[in-house]
């Protein structure tokens, strides 16, 4: 009994995980988690959503240019913040990784 | 016959109608015909003892004449027309009236956008001329944007059909054709008499340039135009209703209140500024209450971009996703349309709002107006900043210094990370950077060139516009694309002391590229730059973003997009309008270039650089797929 009853809580605290999980995947256009994803969705989620570009696959050198394009389209970002971002799209969106398309 | 006599000397009849009603009486049409002559003798003699009062003055002669004198009387100096034969009468008028100067564009849509452009420019009247409803066809995407746009541009085009075979589904014949274009007219209108001509023709420019401005359109059966007419030819500033009006003093010191007390407020500009030569007020103003200063969408720029309080233009169609200020308690819109392009407002709900415009009907369509003042924007501005220099306390003019050095604060930080741009780890490629090619135009271009821009796609930076004596930007709004080549030979022709440099896409370009031709014709010496991706860069983002991970993304077949394969080449394109040019393919190439087309516009010719673009954004192959569509296996013969 009581092993069940410790089954179901571990059951109940797994969904509620994978729930919160879920939950803060959406909020962040299904991106992973990872140092840099904050930054990334408090910044480009202001004019973005993440249909546009979450196909996009390429290295952090390919991120970084296109991160410096939107500065070209009036994003106000430090380099730092440039950086952080490129190295978590090259990461978390780099060749390697796979896609998460919306369509099957 | 006497009643006949009378009623044609009372000008209640016609000369077609005074001559049937002679036939039907009995006389010869040649008889007929000499009474008349005779009879117009005495109805010349009787007008000339009529004292016509200052600006009007009566006219006999063909439909035509009257017409190019009333366009004189209208003040129109250019006429941007397609050859049109039934026309013909009006080409004659043409010879002996040199004031009214004729520019043969070789396709209505780029002439339509070259008369567009010199109207903006000059702010003086101009007509588009086109032949029949086939040509109408041609110039209607220019009216779409000339609608949209609000600029006053007057259109004619006759109808083929001739009133005696009219309803027969003729030659080029359009039942109601000045219907067709109702819906992007503010004035569309069929003339029913030839001496009604100059009377359409007035009405038509009185329309267009009353505020809201607009495209309107005239037209009469061609027969008309050979018809022998008696009839007045009257000066616009005649007919001119004058519409520049003060606001309501109430809404006035409503506004100023709210102003006053405001703690964010935000000021967004727009095109009513630039085309009431209020730009200045508006900075006034600005520094009065310590205000951020923004835009939306529109043709021109309408503040200083290098004034310490602007904060750069709105990123997402919405005051709150300013990157500042934020939580903007008060805006205040002077002069901009507000073109809503989302469901959410662009002023949100729980910001007060005061909307200064000429156009009282789109106002509270969209955003609720806490202070609506229906006005011409340089009377409102003046108005409104008397109002709130009377409200201002030592304690309200300190906390507008406050705010203004804090805004002042931010603008600079923002000057700096705009110029991050230059350490993109591509800034140095070839093909270009589409931001490289910007930079380098924006670093060459003088201190006062006026820019058109029909790059749509690009991010637009580095220029620093400043309608108040420096760089002067015409963009487009109502994106019928092929308006840019056109809008800047219009614009050179009427600054033609300006610098003038056209930015435009590839995609866009080849829509319009005609009016090269009219640069080199009339010697207008404009530089031409096309940014050549190969491809529809705007349409394949946003195909994108409405299929997501679709089945285009995933197998890369994109129908749509690429128009490479072959490639095209502006240059030879531009050679055969008789305008040199040159493709280039690497920021050293491009700076030769941009020097070599100096060159070229200071000796009075025009240039054009075909600028070699990498596509870029999501999803593009090295070397786009294209749809199969080869007919090499279907041919059975050498043919």
């Amino acid at each position: 009994m009581l092993s069940y009853r410790l089954l179901s809580l571990c059951f109940l605290a797994g969904l509620l995980l994978l729930f919160t999980n879920v939950r803060a995947a959406e909020q962040s256009g299904g991106l992973p988690d990872g140092p840099g994803r904050d930054v990334l969705t408090s910044k480009c989620f202001q004019c973005h959503s993440e249909g546009m570009w979450k196909d996009q696959r390429q290295d952090r050198r390919g991120w970084e240019a296109a991160l410096y394009r939107m500065v070209g389209r009036g994003a106000l970002w430090t380099e730092d913040e440039i950086n952080t971002m490129a190295a978590y799209l090259g990461s978390a969106l780099g060749p390697q990784s796979a896609k998460t398309s919306t369509k099957e | 016959m006497r009643e006949l006599v009378a009623r044609y000397l009372s000008q209640s009849i016609t000369r077609r109608g005074f001559l049937k009603g002679l036939t039907r009486a009995g006389l010869t049409l040649a008889a007929a015909e000499s009474i008349l002559e005779s009879l117009d003798q005495v109805a010349h003699a009787q007008e000339a003892r009529r004292a016509a009062p200052e600006g009007v003055k009566l006219f006999q002669g063909k439909g035509a004449e009257a017409f190019a004198e009333q366009l004189i009387a209208s003040g129109v100096k250019y006429v941007f027309g397609n050859s049109a034969s039934e026309d013909a009468h009006f080409y004659d008028a043409l010879v002996d009236r040199p004031q009214l100067k004729y520019i043969l564009t070789p396709h209505e849509g780029p002439g339509a956008a070259m008369a567009a452009g010199y109207v903006k420019a000059s702010g003086e009247p101009a007509i588009v001329m086109q032949a029949g409803f086939v040509g109408l066809a041609n110039a209607i995407g220019q009216m779409f944007n000339a609608f949209k746009e609000q600029t006053p541009l007057v259109f004619y085009s006759y109808r083929t059909d001739q009133t005696r075979r009219s309803g027969r589904d003729g030659f080029e014949e359009v039942a109601n054709q000045e219907q067709v274009v109702q819906p992007i007219t503010k004035y569309s209108w069929l003339a029913r008499r030839a001496d009604m001509i100059p009377e359409t023709v007035r009405r038509a420019f009185k329309a267009a340039w009353t505020a809201p401005y607009g495209p309107a359109y005239a037209s009469w059966h061609a027969d008309f135009n050979d018809e022998n007419v008696r009839t007045e030819i009257i000066a616009h500033e005649k007919v001119d209703p004058r519409t520049r009006v003060r606001p309501n003093p109430k809404e006035v010191e409503r506004a100023a209140k709210l102003l006053v007390e405001a703690k964010t407020p935000v000021m967004i500009v727009g095109d009513e500024l630039y085309k009431a030569k209020a730009v200045d007020k508006a900075v006034k103003l600005a520094e009065l209450i310590g205000m951020s200063v923004t835009q939306v969408r529109q043709l021109f720029a309408n503040f200083p971009e290098t004034h310490p309080l602007w904060v750069g233009t709105i990123p997402s169609s919405r005051v709150d996703s300013l990157t500042y200020p934020k939580d903007a308690d008060v805006v205040i819109n002077v002069g901009n349309k507000l073109q809503h392009n989302g469901p959410a407002p662009i002023v949100a709900r729980n910001a007060k709002f005061i909307d200064l415009r000429n156009d009282n009907w789109s106002m509270g369509n969209v955003i609720t107006t806490e202070a609506p003042l229906f006005a011409d924007v340089a009377y409102g501005l003046d108005d409104l900043t008397a109002a709130v220099e009377g409200a201002m306390t030592p304690a309200l003019r300190a906390k507008a210094k406050e705010r203004a050095d804090d805004i002042r604060k931010f603008s600079e930080r923002a000057r700096t990370l705009r110029a991050q741009i230059v350490k993109n780890p591509d800034w140095n490629a070839s093909p270009l950077l589409a931001d490289r090619l910007t930079y380098e135009v924006a670093q060459f271009a003088d201190k006062d060139a006026i820019v058109v821009h029909e790059a749509g796609s690009i991010g637009f930076h580095s220029f620093n516009f400043n309608p108040l004596g420096g760089r002067e930007l015409f963009f487009y709004y109502g994106a019928h694309l092929g308006s840019g080549v056109g809008t800047a030979a219009g614009v050179k022709l009427a600054r033609p002391n300006q610098q003038v440099i056209c930015l435009v896409g590839d995609g866009s370009f080849i829509f319009g590229p005609t009016a090269l031709w009219n640069m080199a014709r009339l010697e207008l010496p404009v530089i031409t730059v096309v940014y050549n991706n190969h491809a529809y860069s705007g349409p394949h983002s946003r195909a994108i973003n409405n299929s997501p991970g679709g089945r285009m993304v995933q197998t890369g077949q994109f129908m749509h997009d690429y128009l490479g394969n072959p490639d095209m080449n502006m240059a030879s394109i531009a050679k055969g309008f008789g305008v040199e040019g040159e493709v280039v393919g690497s920021p050293a190439q491009l700076k030769d270039a941009l020097a070599r087309a100096k060159r070229f516009t200071q000796e009075g010719k025009p240039y054009l650089i075909d600028a070699q673009v990498r596509r870029t954004g999501v999803a593009w192959a090295e070397k786009p797929w294209t749809p199969p569509i080869r007919i090499a296996q279907e041919r059975t013969r050498k043919v």
